[in-house]
């Protein structure tokens, strides 16, 4: 063995380094050129969404051609998760490759308004600010920059609901009226098991999708989250704490079903093995859609509190339309916005077409609201969710750090039901990790 | 993935997105390899080939012409990827967002070492290392032998057998053993149950997620190994084998005395190649088990993709490009040293 390397390992060598380096490129960002953007008010534009709701947004596509010639639209479904990537990348390279409306979940937009300042048109400019009071309670908030200018409107607005399987809550005797917590639940669990096989509820245990929203509306029935308002970290609060005991208590009693893996949740479902489903407004037209054989059999009731007494409304999540800076064309792209959301004929259009549930508080007018619905034996399900809005619910604070609280905050709840942890300890240690990744304080 | 509506995430299987090299349009290096000389001449120049020297063929020489045509190449090396890993460096030495990044030296790396969830992944994919790269090559090897054996009957069919997995889509396969590894539908449980084996919570148990990953590695990688090991064997002299089966030796002595010593080259570089591939790991567990359960899969790889494509954290995403890109780079030179040729 010689010590030193012939050139021929050099070669090897040389090659293995630039195999690692390859990959040190692919962490790069962040440093591309900004392009700049134009009021250009004519042209075609381009909108990136994904499947149902990008399919609801075709069917405005020719009203809007109709009322605004010399503007033409093209919808792309870029599908998701997909898009987050698209648009991340292309707002990091200055805005290039974007198309002029976005498409954009709460949990992306505080990122996005935060870590790419110069990136999402000021909407403000354009004339937003007159729909302030046009949306759902608690949304306004979100669509505001660190420049307290409007950078999108919201589109889509998710009240949460318990549904829950009619026929075998009868089959156990078990009243839906009496359940105001989910400490009722979890009492009647068992006897719902014990009278027809099924377990209460279901979750992706081991976290192979980051499967939180139970946990996170658990914290929103009682007005806490991730973050306070200040923007520091809550995620080892005493609500959070009380939300995790709750899923433990559930899987230490088995009612609580594994869903982890492709399409088990659909499965357990269609094979009656779930008793509820907590879900947002969004999963009325989706279980009507894809459970056809159980029609009749479900209803939706008001979401129990996590904690006795406790609130009864939250909403889940919302969705919005934006449009980048970059874009040659924003006057004509924020025409579209406004003629998509703000006219709640054509918001009404895309609901029926993509379940896609109205932010726009004039679209509840519409006759479909207080409908009866055959899938849920006749119940008036929409206007039960459209009630639970007018309660208030807080505004929830998902911060530019939404997603690294997601990924620690799964990654504790499957500690607690993989491992039996204790969901304080779990709760703290995550907090504490989050606090130490994001250089936020934790709130006292 | 996403809290966003329309599909709930369990019936979406999650795209994978491939990660970006750098962004924003590279200057041209001013310096191109057609233009770098040895020290004593410039290059181009015909003065060292007086001999060759042609009146009027002063500027395609024969010393310039191979310059001329690496020159593409070296340019699309330049522009794809020096330049991005150059920026990336950089970028590893900031904070902050977009084009308001400030100099903060050294802080990402010190981060780094603070941050359980990095040693976390390194273990894992060390783990993943240890356990996957012999099994996969030692599985690789004994298949080559057996390709390589004249009593086979239809080799090429064999060979073409072997070596398709390694052709599938990395998407593709863990989409499919996501499948497949399914606790209550999938066919693996359902054989493991015709021969009387309980149900395995594949995906579900940090132990059981980890074999399901190392098996679908395997299932990918060990053909295209195996055909490598193959075209080493091929290229044996048969006098060796003769020869040594005059002197009495068996078929164990052949193997360790003329075949391994004999494939030493092709066995380094599977190994390093397959060293550097798995430390580089995303695709099999992003698709497969998101890096889960309790990140008992996630990759360094995973954990980069996630600070600089969903935390935004570009920074600190390319501090751990550099902190995995120096242990390839030492893994790579304690290889080559330990297996190279002795001199």
């Amino acid at each position: 063995m010689s010590h030193h390397l012939s050139r021929r390992h050099l070669l090897q060598l040389a090659t293995a380094s630039a195999a690692g380096l390859g990959l040190a490129a692919c962490g790069s960002g962040g440093s591309g050129g900004t392009a700049s953007g134009a009021d250009g008010d004519s042209g075609k534009i381009t909108v990136w969404s994904w499947t149902s709701a990008a399919e609801a947004l075709r069917g405005v596509v020719p009203s809007f051609e109709r009322a605004n010639p010399g503007i033409t639209v093209e919808i792309q479904d870029v599908g998701e998760p997909a898009i987050w990537d698209k648009i991340t990348v292309g707002l990091a390279s200055g805005g290039k490759g974007l198309a002029d409306v976005l498409h954009i979940g709460v949990d992306y937009l505080p990122g996005y308004l935060d870590k790419f300042p110069e990136g999402i048109a000021d909407l403000s400019r354009l004339g937003a600010d007159k729909y302030k009071d046009a949306f759902a309670d608690g949304l306004w908030p979100t669509v505001i920059g660190k420049d307290r200018a409007v950078h999108a409107l919201p589109w889509e607005v998710n009240p949460l609901g318990l549904f829950y399987r009619h026929d075998f809550f009868e089959k156990a005797d078990v009243d839906p009226a009496s359940l105001t917590s989910w400490d009722d639940l979890i009492a009647a669990g068992p006897k719902i098991r014990a009278a027809t096989g099924a377990q209460l509820i279901g979750l992706d245990k081991p976290g192979t999708t980051q499967d939180m929203d139970f946990f996170q509306n658990l914290m929103q029935l009682q007005g806490a989250f991730y973050f306070d308002h200040e923007g520091k970290v809550t995620l080892a609060s005493p609500e959070a704490v009380k939300a995790l005991t709750v899923i433990k208590r559930l899987n230490d009693g088995g009612l609580l079903a594994d869903t982890a893996g492709q399409g088990t949740w659909k499965r357990l479902i269609s094979q009656g093995k779930l008793a509820t489903a907590s879900e947002a407004a969004w999963a009325v037209g989706y279980m009507a859609e894809k459970f056809p054989a159980q029609s009749g059999k479900w209803r939706v009731m008001q979401p129990p509190a996590a904690v006795p007494g406790g609130g009864r409304s939250a909403i889940v999540n919302s969705t919005y339309l934006t449009v980048s800076a970059t874009s040659k064309r924003r006057k004509a792209a924020w025409r579209f916005i406004e003629h998509a959301l703000t006219k709640p004929a054509e918001i009404n259009r895309m609901y029926t077409s993509g379940s896609v549930f109205p932010a726009l508080k004039a679209a509840y007018a519409d006759p479909m609201f207080q409908a009866p619905h055959p899938f849920y034996g006749g119940q008036r399900v929409l206007k039960s969710l459209v009630d639970s809005l007018s309660s208030g619910s807080e505004a929830t604070n998902f911060t530019s750090d939404y997603s690294r609280a997601l990924k620690l905050a799964s990654d504790a709840q499957s500690q607690v039901l993989l491992k039996g942890a204790d969901p304080a300890g779990a709760l703290q240690a995550a907090a504490a990790q989050l606090a130490q990744q994001t250089g936020r304080q934790q709130a006292a | 993935m996403s809290v966003t509506p329309f599909e709930r995430a369990p019936d979406n299987p999650p795209t994978a997105a491939g990660t970006t090299t750098g962004t924003g349009t590279a200057p041209v290096p001013a310096k191109t390899a057609g233009s770098t000389g040895t020290a004593d001449q410039p290059a181009g120049s015909s003065l060292g080939h007086r001999r060759h020297h042609r009146p009027g063929r002063r500027r395609l020489t024969r010393s310039s012409v191979p310059y001329l045509l690496i020159m593409p190449a070296v340019l699309g090396f330049a522009t794809f990827k020096a330049y991005p890993i150059a920026a990336s460096f950089w970028i590893s030495l900031t904070t902050g967002n977009g084009n308001d990044r400030r100099f903060t030296g050294l802080a990402n790396y010190k981060r780094l070492l603070d941050d359980p969830l990095f040693w976390t992944a390194l273990k894992n994919t060390a783990l993943i290392l240890v356990v996957q790269v012999p099994l996969m090559l030692g599985l690789a090897l004994l298949v080559a032998l057996a390709l390589n054996s004249a009593k086979v009957w239809l080799r090429p069919l064999w060979r073409l057998g072997v070596f398709v997995p390694s052709l599938t889509g990395l998407v593709a396969a863990g989409v499919m053993f996501s499948v497949i590894l399914n606790r209550d539908a999938g066919l693996m449980n359902w054989a493991l149950s015709l021969v009387g084996i309980d149900r395995v919570n594949w995906l579900g148990s940090p132990f059981w997620a980890r074999v399901g990953v190392v098996l679908v590695l395997t299932w990918h990688y060990t053909g295209y190994n195996a055909v490598m090991y193959l075209a080493g064997l091929q290229g044996v002299p048969k006098e060796l084998y003769e020869a040594a089966m005059v002197d009495g030796a068996g078929p164990i002595r052949r193997f360790f005395s003329i075949t391994l010593p004999q494939l030493r080259p092709i066995l380094l570089l599977t190994v390093v190649l397959s060293t550097i591939g798995t430390l580089q790991l995303f695709d099999e567990p992003y698709v497969l088990t998101g890096g889960g359960p309790d990140n008992a899969t996630l990759t360094v790889t995973m954990y980069l993709y996630d600070n600089g494509f969903k935390y935004f954290d570009f920074g600190y995403a390319s501090a751990l490009a550099y902190a995995l890109a120096l242990i390839v780079s030492v893994l790579g030179i304690v290889q080559v040293r330990l297996m190279g040729e002795r001199r």
